[in-house]
């Protein structure tokens, strides 16, 4: 069904990645002068689909309609010629660029033969935050502000296009209250304007204030679009998470040793917020928390990865400033990021060497690495955790996602550490890896070591952590002792957007 | 009501921390180098000398760096321009040998073009084929030199007077090559601070991805910077060519290191994205003053060789410490 108003429409969009399908089908139509609030978990699929929509992506099958005909971009530019602009969640500044030169970035006002007119681009800049209210030097450099700053100069840059679609990836991440406010009158003077304004946002307090109308994505598919005037925010919310939970986590470790880290009071200026916890020996503890909330960046500065203002971090009993990585190592710690592929794997390297590298010292015999034992120790750690490969030789990179976490995994289980750090363990790995993965996790904590798992994906935070660490902007917003029993998605979600934010400031119904 | 965006505002750095910028510190470094020269040898501040190393000298490699240096700013090399430099001059003076009427302003427009046509055959592979900078420009080094080696194995001289005014003219007693070369870094002076198009090169060489998702077309953008180094190229071999009164297969050899080096002491990052085109001229100079100190101090000319090693580790390790 297509209304006149329609501006964009999408017809069955799908978008696989290796292991993961990103978008099933995804149909939907935006209106003239709207403000379409589009919201669903990390891994909804939201990011995927607008940037199918402004051309980093191409879509495997389905069709996008602007105006009424078809369109396909095969490059950013392509859609910005269309008229689809937009402002990307991950910063999108040129570093050594000044404010100005960023927010004209491909659009430099120019005279004769392609001459840059930097006075203008100076001054609309200038009146561009003005009418925003912000106060900002358009000669500073990129590199020069602050996050905050930087998202200032995001939003400017959005606001100096005037295309008929602006799509914003949670454009308030950063921004205080009344900055937010700004951003609003600013969406909607652009919408009565009859610019179609797509909002994504895990803010749901956000969309319920700004949005007309809402879609809610989830596992790639589109849950249902409704005017936002007939929603309560407990629909939303069902609408984002409703679902069973799969039956394949192994059943909870019973008992539980001593302390083995523990965290008092830490502290990063802007980031992090007087964190505390206790991590016990034989437990999984579980952080959740929406993008942004500091949950890596904990992982980062217990493992001394990342530096730190305040507080104390306390490691088997014993008080430890970790200044180092090499110092986490050595302490006991093991540590799998979120982004296997750039900080994980050796992707061109063999499976034995890919399992052996972090503890090649003992492998060493008068200086030479000694083959033999590397080589067996590859092969039991392989038949161990079941990686399916054509053998140790094989390199890492042609394996499926699964089975280069389980290569990353055994790189570990060989130092032997008794704090694993694991960020996104199942992250573009399909369900039956999955499951194995979360078996061996168990194994790892039956056998008397912690394992701290930072995950975006609430199904596995609820069925695999003891306790669940719920945080939001820097700070713990709390903490579910799962052994009393089983927390709700509606629980972690609620801690992690906040309820005290009012839905009811600023004139929404 | 005005809030200010967290921090402070205002503020373009002091002067005084500005001379530690990379483009003003080599200017800085030269002076030092000059002062050095004087002190160390009567024969440096002698006209004749001053000349030779100030205008003179500077203007053919001076003209390949300022290539070097548009297409290391957008974030690739050139290993090529040595091997294109023979090559041109070679069939510039072989072009003379067939047709000794051929009008020098034709024969100049035919160099540059044939200097496009080269960058663009580096452009294209780079960017259609996707190989990386380095190895497509080391292949193409190895292609150009070949081609000219069988083309014409020795030097071929015989370029006439007329077109020997490119090197040797003068225009109201000004040598018509500085004239030339004031054009031509004016006009890439302009093309890189004030146009459009220099600054997208910035941009790509900076972050690609980033300038992808501004819309910049990157691929188009990384061929551009390899065309006009191209036309650079032909420019210096035009120059070249008249200077030595003919062409061979060592008319260019060295440039192309050379180039890289005056591009790094000048300044530019071997990244991408930073660093400005007088400043890579400073770096030219740098060369040009050092090989003349050494060679009026008579220092052995393959120990200059090593020293120029020497001073190429202390300016990148200094300027890798600058940055960070």
């Amino acid at each position: 069904m297509e209304s006149a108003d329609t501006v964009l429409r999408l017809e069955g969009i799908t978008k696989r990645f290796p292991g993961v399908k990103a978008l099933d089908g995804v149909s939907l139509e935006f209106r003239r002068g709207e403000v379409h609030g589009l919201v669903g978990e990390n891994g909804a699929g939201k990011s995927t689909l607008m940037k199918i929509l402004s051309g980093v992506y191409h879509a495997d099958s389905g069709r996008i309609f602007l105006n009424g005909a078809e369109v396909t971009f095969r490059g950013p530019h392509e859609a910005q010629e269309a008229g689809i602009s937009i402002i990307f969640q991950e910063f999108s500044l040129i570093r050594g660029f000044t404010v100005a030169e960023n927010v004209f970035l491909n659009r430099e006002p120019v005279r004769l033969l392609g001459h840059l007119d930097a006075r203008a681009a100076r001054e609309r800049t200038r009146a561009l935050l003005d009418e925003i209210g912000i106060e900002l030097d358009v000669d500073r450099k990129a590199d020069e502000l602050s996050v905050v700053q930087q998202q200032v100069v995001e939003i400017v840059k959005a606001l100096s296009v005037t295309a008929p679609v602006l799509i914003m990836d949670e454009p308030s991440a950063a921004l205080t209250d009344k900055e937010l406010r700004k951003l609003f009158e600013i969406i909607r003077t652009l919408a009565a304007k009859g610019v179609t304004v797509i909002y994504i946002s895990h803010m749901l307090e956000e969309v319920f204030e700004i949005a007309d109308r809402v879609t809610v994505l989830k596992d790639g598919r589109v849950m249902g679009t409704r005017p936002v005037r007939e929603l309560t925010r407990d629909e939303l919310v069902r609408m984002m998470v409703g679902r069973t939970i799969e039956d394949y986590f192994p059943p909870r470790g019973g008992e539980q040793g001593p302390v083995l880290l523990e965290v008092r009071g830490l502290s990063r200026r802007g980031s992090l917020s007087a964190i505390s916890l206790e991590l016990h020996a034989g437990e999984i503890l579980g952080v959740a928390g929406m993008v942004g909330s500091g949950r890596n960046l904990l992982a980062r500065c217990i493992l001394g990865l990342e530096p730190y203002d305040g507080g104390e971090i306390i490691v088997k009993g014993r008080g430890w400033p970790p200044r180092s990585f090499h110092d986490a190592m050595a302490a006991g710690f093991g540590y799998i990021t979120d982004d296997r592929k750039a900080q994980g794997i050796l992707g061109p390297m063999s499976i034995q060497e890919n399992v052996t590298i972090a503890s090649l010292g003992s492998y060493l015999s008068v200086g030479f690495l000694h083959r033999g034992r590397e080589n067996a120790d590859a092969r039991r750690q392989m038949e161990l955790l079941g990686i399916k490969g054509t053998g140790v030789g094989q390199a890492v990179q042609t394996l499926s996602g699964g089975n280069q976490q389980k290569v990353l995994i055994a790189r570990w289980l060989l130092r032997q550490p008794d704090i694993f750090v694991i960020s996104e363990p199942t992250r573009g790995i399909d369900v039956g890896a999955k499951a194995e993965i979360y078996r061996i996790m168990r194994e790892v904590t039956g056998a008397g070591k912690a394992i701290l798992m930072i995950s975006s994906e609430l199904p596995e935070v609820i069925g695999m952590s003891d306790r669940i660490l719920v945080m939001r902007a820097g700070s713990i917003a709390g903490m579910i002792d799962q052994r009393a029993g089983q927390a709700s998605e509606e629980q972690i979600m609620s801690l992690a957007v906040g309820h005290e934010y009012s839905i009811h400031q600023g004139g929404a119904p | 009501m005005k809030t200010a965006a967290n921090g402070r505002t205002g503020g373009r750095r002091p002067w005084y921390r500005r001379l530690t910028e990379p483009g003003v510190l080599v200017w800085l470094i030269l002076a030092v180098l000059i002062v050095f020269c004087i002190s160390a040898s009567p024969l440096f501040i002698q006209a004749e000398n001053l000349r030779n190393v100030f205008l003179t000298q500077p203007i053919g490699l001076g003209l390949a760096s300022l290539g070097q240096a548009i297409v290391v700013i957008s974030g690739g090399i050139d290993l090529s321009i040595g091997s294109v430099i023979s090559l041109l001059s070679s069939l510039a003076a072989g072009l003379y040998r067939a047709a000794p009427g051929i009008h020098p302003v034709l024969m100049a427009l035919v160099l540059v073009a044939l200097g496009a046509a080269a960058g663009s055959v580096n452009g294209l592979i780079v960017v259609g084929l996707r190989v990386p900078p380095f190895m497509a420009t080391l292949a193409t080094m190895s292609l150009f030199q070949g081609a000219v080696l069988f083309y014409a194995p020795r030097t071929i001289g015989g370029i006439p007077a007329s077109y020997r005014f490119i090197s040797d003219g003068q225009i109201a007693g000004v040598p018509f090559s500085i004239i030339l070369f004031v054009l031509v870094i004016a006009a890439c002076l302009c093309l890189m601070k004030g146009n459009r198009m220099g600054r997208h090169i910035y941009a790509v060489g900076s972050d690609p991805f980033v300038s992808q998702i501004s819309g910049i077309p990157v691929r188009r953008v990384q061929f551009l910077a390899y065309l006009i180094c191209g036309v650079l190229i032909g420019i210096a071999a035009m120059f070249m060519t008249a200077r030595f009164g003919g062409g061979g297969p060592k008319v260019g050899v060295g440039y192309e290191l050379d180039s890289i080096t005056a591009v790094v002491i000048g300044g530019v990052s071997l990244a991408g994205g930073a660093g400005s085109l007088l400043g890579t001229f400073a770096g030219v100079l740098i060369i040009g003053v050092f090989y003349n100190i050494m060679n009026l101090l008579s220092v052995n000319a393959y120990l200059q060789i090593v020293l120029k090693g020497v001073v190429l580790i202390i300016a990148v390790s200094f300027y890798a410490k600058r940055r960070v």
